[in-house]
């Protein structure tokens, strides 16, 4: 079944700390059939041009994840990614290692800030004494509870997660969406007796530093869609321990500020916050800003058919709107 | 230089769960993988795992298809053991936190396997090695143990009759280092790319195999090599036989269901041996697809089946081959998937040297025979991996201090430091695809003396060859060129040993299958392959089968 070949331009980030001054992309010039993954490229790129080309790859099917990295800019597994759309889409293929982790070596990265960020959120069952497993036999559940495992027992820990995540950039201290997405596995875990716990220790500069830009769910490449799971994860938050954090605050304040008037008042969104001392915290900001942006100074009028707004809210939440 | 009572090499199923009941039996106990615990291969293993748990089922019946599926070539002792250690290693592993798939009153699904006379395969989507693998990854994060992470195993050290530790590249440093133990645990899984076709990952290249066989352990029943039935076609990458436990067709080129022919009663779930030959003939005889492939359907199956209890398979269809299951069919071919052979252990994990022992693939009990049973090689891993762990920690409590040296690590640094310094020299991976090409098309599901020996001439010819083998990239930092040499060397000697075994038995057996010889032969070789390490190949011997209660008989599906 020999398939036409491509031309395959390939660029590819190559950077030994030990002897390179500096990073550097050398140019590989293939011919492969168009659904020839990235991975098979970079392999034959080993084997036949250049053996000295590191990175990491061992199950080449998508379950080992091993060889998540930038394909023109994307974080994605190299071994579930064709060069033909990449191809047609971008002109060449960019291969670099992935974000937000330091380089090793070429596509190498240290991993340990991901695991460790993993580690903190106490990734196994929690069983409470009082309420042991059932002797010799498995314990039963119901398929409410079993349909909440659908996407997280997906995650293969391969990091592009992490890797696309700005919040992971912006601040060491968020623990990433893998984390995230693993707490929530265990949060909804019927056999763990730590749920309350997990959610009350995840909030301090943990989970609200989330930015909800769903770019983890994009880099996703098994479908956990580690954004929705961390959202499943705040609403939890707020039912076991009501609206303790900023973030949690902030969340609240939008919807309120928002179902008013329909446009949001965001010197109130400050003070529903942050309290007044947030707002005298920010208060060298709001000055720049309202320079700026004078405008910001007036109460929003409401928008034209705010009752609109307030149908979707009770659509959204029947029970509190009704 | 490090010290423990307890080293585990490999750190898969079986390696965590003996690293797991060591570090219970309180030892001091480190783990060395090339590979982060949850990159290991058992990962990837879709079907399920077996334990005869449904109310119509019995350990007995699992004893029977177990020890029939062997083609009687299984111990019938080890057998038992294992079949009844089943259902509590499930319960145990559910407990730890494991994700099964569940029946509509919660309790744990079961589907239908090859060979397996009930629906006894726990299962978790098509994903279960990885279910389990992360809860036994998140179990054992609860203990404290020492983990060489990206280590590759070069050699391991037996003197004064015992196994002193071994010898490690790091990866990471660039450095071989001496790592002493009173007791090693080999549990590096598979050596599947001998084959270049084959389901196995990359790094599935028997490194733990091969230097025990140097250290002295006597390899059993190499010359078993399993070929799944269905793989993707370029890829080769594994369609679980769930997929046909869960009702999926196979069709040749004339749209027949062939299997009729091969296996009336049960049809496409006969044993992966008999599939996989029926497979091969069908095309050999030309009633494949033009290319020569036959069909999985699974269209009738119906969407939601397909897309939930098949998920993974679904999106690698769809991925890797450009097929959806759902509306066509899945163009497949058999390709190498697992080696019943190993390092020859007792049902104690224990093998002919002190203080070596081994578990799960690496390792041969042996329980599967001549051919193994889908749902069975999890199960293993989990049961046989506690054993040698417990075995292990035992030896440590009361053996002797290591006498490993510093200097120990010498040869094996200077072994390395000569390819590296060579001005000419071939190419590891080039070696490594001949090999391959050799294997895939002359020791493959059906073998016959002259292909067999025209194969061992080859390999030989490759092994020559090694000795001039260079490495030309420099660096000291994750030179994966370096790890590409010492697995072509390891992968060499297995090869050899695979050809050997299976030049000297002149009969068919399970997945053993000689065109000169096509009849099973008890008389003369109901009776197990070992090969032991001499300068001029293999040196081989056999061991008796041991039995219990089941008399052998023809195997029909």
């Amino acid at each position: 079944m020999a398939a036409a070949t491509i031309d395959a331009p390939f660029e590819v980030y190559r950077f030994d700390p030990a002897k390179d001054p500096s990073p550097r992309y050398q140019r590989y010039s293939l011919s492969l059939p168009p659904h020839t993954p990235v991975l098979t490229a970079l392999l034959k790129i080993r084997a036949e041009l250049d053996p000295s080309l590191t990175l990491r790859y061992s199950c080449r099917s998508a379950i080992c994840g091993s060889c998540a990295m930038l394909v023109n800019s994307k974080s994605r597994l190299a071994c579930q990614t064709q060069i033909g759309p990449e191809i047609a889409r971008h002109g060449r293929i960019v291969v670099d290692p992935m974000r937000n982790l330091p380089v090793l070596r070429d596509l190498v990265t240290e991993m340990r800030p991901f695991w460790s960020n993993y580690r903190r959120i106490e990734p196994h069952l929690i069983v409470d004494p009082e309420r042991p497993m059932p002797v010799d036999k498995p314990t039963t559940m119901t398929p409410e509870q079993v349909a909440r495992f659908e996407e997280t027992p997906r995650c293969i820990a391969c990091a592009a997660c992490y890797s696309a995540c700005p919040a992971v950039e912006a601040d060491p201290a968020f623990p990433g969406p893998m984390a995230l997405a693993k707490l929530y596995r265990f949060v909804v875990d019927p056999r763990d007796a730590a749920t309350k716990q997990r959610l009350v220790k995840i909030q301090p500069g943990g989970l609200w530093l989330c930015l909800r830009c769903h770019l983890c769910t994009e880099a996703c490449p098994k479908g956990v869609r580690p954004s929705e799971r961390i959202m499943d994860l705040k609403e939890l938050a707020l039912q076991a321990q009501g609206a303790t954090e900023a973030g949690s605050r902030h969340a609240l304040a939008f919807k309120d500020n928002i179902r008013e008037r329909g446009i949001l008042n965001e010197l109130r969104l400050v003070r529903q916050t942050s309290g007044y001392g947030g707002i005298l915290a920010q208060l060298p900001q709001g000055i720049r800003l309202v320079r700026k942006k004078p405008e910001i100074r007036k109460t929003p009028k409401e928008i034209q058919g705010r009752e609109e707004v307030e149908k979707l809210y009770e659509i959204l939440d029947p029970e509190e709107h009704s | 230089m490090e010290r423990h009572d307890v080293l585990v090499v490999g750190a898969g199923l079986a390696g965590q769960r003996a690293a797991l009941a060591a570090i219970q039996a309180g030892r001091d106990v480190a783990i060395l993988s090339k590979l982060h615990p949850l990159r290991s291969h058992s990962g990837a293993a879709q079907g399920g795992i077996n334990a005869a748990l449904g109310a119509e089922d019995s350990v007995d019946t699992h004893i029977y298809d177990t020890v029939k599926g062997s083609d009687y070539l299984g111990d019938q002792d080890a057998i038992e053991f294992f079949c009844k250690e089943a259902g509590p290693t499930v319960v145990e592993m559910e407990h730890f936190g494991t994700i099964f798939s569940r029946g509509d009153d919660g309790s744990l699904a079961r589907r239908a396997f090859g060979g397996a006379g009930f629906p006894r395969t726990i299962y978790a989507a098509d994903r279960t090695g990885l279910a389990l693998l992360q809860a036994l990854y998140e179990r054992i994060g609860t203990e404290s143990f020492t983990l060489y992470e990206e280590w590759d195993l070069t050699s391991i050290v037996v003197r004064e009759g015992r196994c002193q530790g071994v010898i490690a590249f790091n990866r990471l440093s660039g450095s071989f280092e001496p790592i002493a133990a009173k007791s090693v645990v080999i549990a590096t899984g598979p050596a599947g790319r001998v084959y270049g076709r084959t389901t196995n990952a990359h790094t599935c290249t028997g490194d733990g195999i091969a230097a025990a066989y140097r250290a002295g352990a006597a390899l059993k029943d190499m010359e078993f090599v399993q070929f799944h039935p269905t793989a993707l076609l370029e890829s080769s990458i594994l369609i679980t036989e769930g997929a046909r436990g869960e009702g999926g067709i196979l069709k040749n080129g004339k749209g027949e269901r062939f299997m009729s022919r091969y296996a009336p009663h049960v049809l496409d779930l006969a044993s992966r041996d008999v599939v996989s030959r029926a497979i091969w003939t069908e095309v050999e005889e030309g009633r494949g697809f033009p290319g020569g492939y036959v069909h999985l359907e699974l269209m009738h199956l119906g969407q939601e089946k397909i897309e939930t209890r098949l998920e993974e398979i679904c999106d690698f269809s769809r991925k890797f081959a450009g097929v959806d299951p759902v509306t066509e069919p899945i163009p497949v071919m058999p390709a190498q998937h697992y080696i019943m052979g190993g390092i020859g252990t007792n049902l104690r994990g224990e093998t002919n040297i002190k203080g070596l022992f081994a578990a799960g693939e690496a390792a041969c009990v042996s329980i599967h025979g001549a051919n193994r049973l889908g749902g069975n090689s999890l199960l293993e891993t989990l049961v046989f991996g506690k054993q040698a762990g417990i075995a292990a920690a035992e030896y440590a409590k009361v053996a002797p201090a290591s006498t490993l040296r510093e200097s120990e690590a010498e040869p094996d640094a200077a072994r390395v430091k000569a390819m590296s310094n060579r001005a000419e020299g071939e190419e590891p991976q080039r070696l490594r695809m001949e090999m391959q090409n050799v294997m895939d098309t002359q020791v493959g599901i059906y073998r016959a003396f002259s292909a067999l020996a025209n194969a061992l001439r080859a390999i030989r010819a490759l092994q020559a060859r090694f000795e001039k083998v260079r490495i030309v990239d420099p660096s000291s930092t994750f030179n994966l060129n370096l790890t590409d040499a010492l697995e072509t060397g390891h992968m060499l000697d297995l090869a050899e040993t695979i050809i050997v075994g299976a030049i000297a038995r002149t009969e068919s057996r399970g997945a053993h299958a000689r065109t000169d010889y096509p009849k099973r032969d008890d008389a003369h070789w109901m009776r197990h392959t070992l090969a032991t390490y001499s300068h001029e190949g293999p040196k081989l011997s056999y061991a008796p089968v041991a039995y219990t209660r089941w008399e052998p008989k023809e195997r029909v599906y």
